[in-house]
C-alpha cells in the first residue's frame, strides 16, 4: 500500500523566553525528537499523548504549518521543505482544529464550505458540486442556508470538516475535534470521521484525549516528550495498562474493568476493549 | 449559603427577529455543600444560566436568591455577591497573566483590598487546595503543564474564598492525568472546606463520579434533576436530548441482560465490585 505520510529522523526545536526571579531565561525545547513513522494511505491512526507531548506539533508538520528543524517529512511523497510544493501539501493534507468557532469564516454554511475551493480558483460549477458533496458527506445538507453561529457545536464541527473536504484532500488531521462537544456532537463527529475513512478512503489522523475514540482507529501511536513510545493496534497498545497510564493517559473503561478484575484474581482476558467483549468474556467464565 | 433560582428566564435580543430564550422559566434550589453536576447539549443554556449566579448577566424575568436575598435587588451589594460566588470560565488558563504563579493567584485578593499578609495567606491556601506546592510559587505560569495551569487559574478564584464555586467545563481539553488531577483537587476542596460546587461538564463519566445531584438542561429548560443514579438510569431520555450515560453503564447494561448484576452502575470501581461479586456467586 502507498504511503501517505513518512518521516525520517524528524526533529523540531524551538526557543522559548520567559522571566523568572527578574531574569530573562531562554530555553531550547525539543518538541519532536527523531520521529520515524510511516502512515499508509487509507489508514485511520489515533495519536495520543499528554498536553505538551508534541502531538500537535507533529500534526502541524503534516500540512507544513511547521517545518522540521532537521530530518524530513514527506506528504504523499512531497518534502515539506520544498517551497514549491507548499500549496500541494496543504491541499493534500487538511486540518480540523479543536474549536469550530475559530474555523468558520462565512455567515452562511454553504459559503463557508465554498471558501477553500474559491481560494483555489476552481470554476463555479465545480465548487457547487463539491459543496453539495461535502455537505452530504457530513450529513449537513439540510443546513446549507443556515447561519453557522446558530448551529450546535457538533454541527459546526461537521461544517468545518465539510470545508476541508471541499478541498478534496487525501488526508485529514483532526486535532482534538471533539474536545468541546457534548456526547451527541462527539458521536456524530466520530461517525463522520469513520465514514470519510471507510467510504471516501481518506487517511485520517485523529489526535484525541478520549480513549473510547482511539479504540475505533486501526492504529494507535503514543507520543511522550516528543518521542514515539508506543505504536500498534489499539488492542496491542491498551493491553499494556500500566505503561499507558505511566504516560499520563488512560485506557478504555472496559479495559480498565478487566484490568482491575485480573488484579483480584479473575481469569479474564486483558485485552478487552468494548462492552460486547466484556459480556462475551464473562459468558465464557460462567 | 443556598442558591434559589425562581422562574428565571433570559432572552437574548428581545423584541427582534433574533430573539431567543437561552434560559426559559427555570426554577431550582441548591443547598450548602452540594456538588452539583450541570449537563446539557451545546446551546442548552448552561453557560447562560451560570453567569446569572454571580450577576454577570441579569435575568429578563425571574429572580436568583443567595442566602434568601435577591442578588439583583441592590446594586451596591454586587461586589459582595461576586466575592461569595466564584466563577471559573472555560479555559481559565488563558486568563493567567502575571510573572509568577503566586502573583497571579494574589491578583484577586489584592483587588478585595486585603492586607499583604492576608493576601499571601489566601493565595497560598488556595494553591495548597489545588495541589500546587511551594516549589511552583516563583515559576512562570506559562511554564506549567496544561493541568497545572488550569489548577493555578482555579486557585486564583479560590483565593477570594467564595462560598460557592461554579466551574464551566473545568477539565475540557486536558489530558487524562491532568483531568484527574483537576477533578480530584476540586473534590478534595469540596470535602475539606464544605464549599458548594456547581460543575458544568460534557463528560458523563466525570459527573457520575463526582456530583451528588445532577441538573439537566435541554433547550433552555430544566429537563431533569436527581441523583446520578436517578438521572443515568434514564438512558433513552438522555440520548434523546443529545446526552448519554457514562461508558460503564453501557457495559453493565449489556452484562445485566444475561447475568444477575445491577444495571444502575456508573463508575469503574462499582462495576469491578459488582462483576467480581457476581462471578464469585454472592451477588445478592
Amino acid at each position: 500500500m502507498e504511503e501517505m505520510i513518512k518521516t525520517k529522523d524528524l526533529k523540531y526545536k524551538y526557543k522559548t523566553t520567559y522571566e523568572e526571579k527578574g531574569k530573562t531565561i531562554t530555553k531550547e525545547i525539543t518538541a519532536l525528537d527523531d520521529i520515524n513513522i510511516s502512515i499508509k494511505k487509507g489508514s485511520f491512526v489515533a495519536v495520543l499523548g499528554h498536553n505538551g507531548s508534541g502531538k500537535s506539533t507533529l500534526a502541524k508538520h503534516i500540512n507544513a504549518l511547521v517545518k522540521p528543524t532537521s530530518g524530513t517529512i514527506w506528504v504523499k511523497g512531497m518534502d515539506s521543505k520544498d517551497e514549491s510544493k507548499l500549496w500541494d501539501i496543504r491541499q493534500t493534507a487538511g486540518m480540523v482544529f479543536q474549536n469550530p468557532d475559530n474555523q468558520i469564516v462565512a455567515t452562511i454554511v454553504e459559503e463557508d464550505v465554498a471558501f477553500g475551493p474559491e481560494n483555489l480558483g476552481i470554476p463555479r460549477d465545480e465548487i457547487i458540486k463539491r459543496v453539495d458533496a461535502a455537505l452530504k458527506c457530513v450529513s449537513m445538507e439540510k443546513y446549507r442556508k443556515n447561519e453557522p453561529a446558530r448551529l450546535s457545536g457538533g454541527q459546526k464541527q461537521r461544517v468545518a470538516i465539510a470545508g476541508v473536504l471541499a478541498m478534496k484532500p487525501d488526508c485529514i488531521v483532526f486535532d482534538e475535534p471533539t474536545a468541546m462537544l457534548d456526547p451527541e456532537g462527539r458521536k456524530d463527529v466520530m461517525e463522520t470521521i469513520k465514514k470519510l475513512n471507510k467510504e471516501e478512503n481518506i487517511t485520517c489522523i485523529l489526535i484525541t484525549h478520549y480513549m473510547n475514540e482511539a479504540v475505533q482507529a486501526d492504529r494507535v501511536i503514543i507520543i511522550d516528550d516528543g518521542r514515539i513510545v508506543m505504536d500498534g493496534t489499539p488492542r496491542e497498545v491498551f493491553v499494556q495498562v500500566d505503561k499507558v497510564k505511566g504516560y499520563g493517559l488512560d485506557v478504555p473503561q472496559a479495559t480498565e474493568i478487566a484490568y482491575e478484575l485480573r488484579k483480584k484474581g479473575i481469569d479474564i482476558p486483558a485485552d478487552i476493549m468494548t462492552a460486547e467483549e466484556m459480556v462475551g468474556a464473562i459468558c465464557r467464565l460462567k | 449559603m443556598p442558591i434559589k433560582v425562581d422562574h428565571l428566564t433570559h432572552e437574548y435580543n428581545p423584541g427582534t427577529s433574533m430573539a431567543q430564550k437561552a434560559v426559559n422559566d427555570v426554577s431550582f434550589e441548591i443547598q450548602d455543600g452540594e456538588f452539583i453536576g450541570l449537563i446539557g447539549h451545546t446551546g442548552s443554556g448552561k453557560s447562560t444560566l451560570i453567569q446569572h449566579f454571580n450577576a454577570l448577566i441579569k435575568p429578563t424575568s425571574g429572580k436568583i436568591y443567595l442566602d434568601g436575598e435577591d442578588i439583583n435587588a441592590d446594586k451596591s451589594k454586587l461586589k459582595s455577591v461576586r466575592r461569595r460566588v466564584g466563577l471559573v470560565f472555560q479555559y481559565p488558563e488563558y486568563q493567567l497573566f502575571e510573572m509568577t504563579v503566586l502573583k497571579d493567584v494574589c491578583y484577586g485578593p489584592t483587588n478585595l483590598g486585603l492586607s499583604e499578609g492576608e493576601i499571601n495567606k489566601a493565595a497560598k491556601e488556595a494553591l495548597t487546595l489545588v495541589g500546587i506546592d511551594e516549589s511552583y510559587y516563583e515559576k512562570s505560569p506559562f511554564e506549567l503543564s496544561g493541568g497545572e495551569k488550569r489548577r493555578v487559574a482555579i486557585a486564583g478564584i479560590l483565593a477570594m474564598k467564595p462560598k460557592i464555586l461554579v466551574l464551566d467545563e473545568p477539565a475540557a481539553g486536558v489530558d487524562p492525568r491532568g483531568r484527574n488531577e483537576i477533578l480530584e483537587a476540586i473534590k478534595k476542596m469540596h470535602d475539606e472546606t464544605g464549599i458548594t460546587v456547581i460543575m458544568v461538564s460534557h463528560s458523563m463519566e466525570d459527573v457520575a463520579k463526582y456530583a451528588n445531584r445532577i441538573l439537566v438542561m435541554d433547550k433552555g429548560k430544566l429537563a431533569m434533576e436527581g441523583t446520578p443514579k436517578e438521572i443515568f438510569s434514564k438512558v433513552d431520555e438522555l440520548e434523546k436530548i443529545g446526552l448519554a450515560a457514562p461508558e460503564v453503564s453501557y457495559i453493565m447494561r449489556g452484562i445485566s441482560k444475561k447475568f444477575d448484576v445491577p444495571s444502575d452502575i456508573f463508575t469503574v470501581e462499582e462495576a469491578v465490585d459488582a462483576i467480581y461479586k457476581m462471578l464469585k456467586g454472592d451477588s445478592r
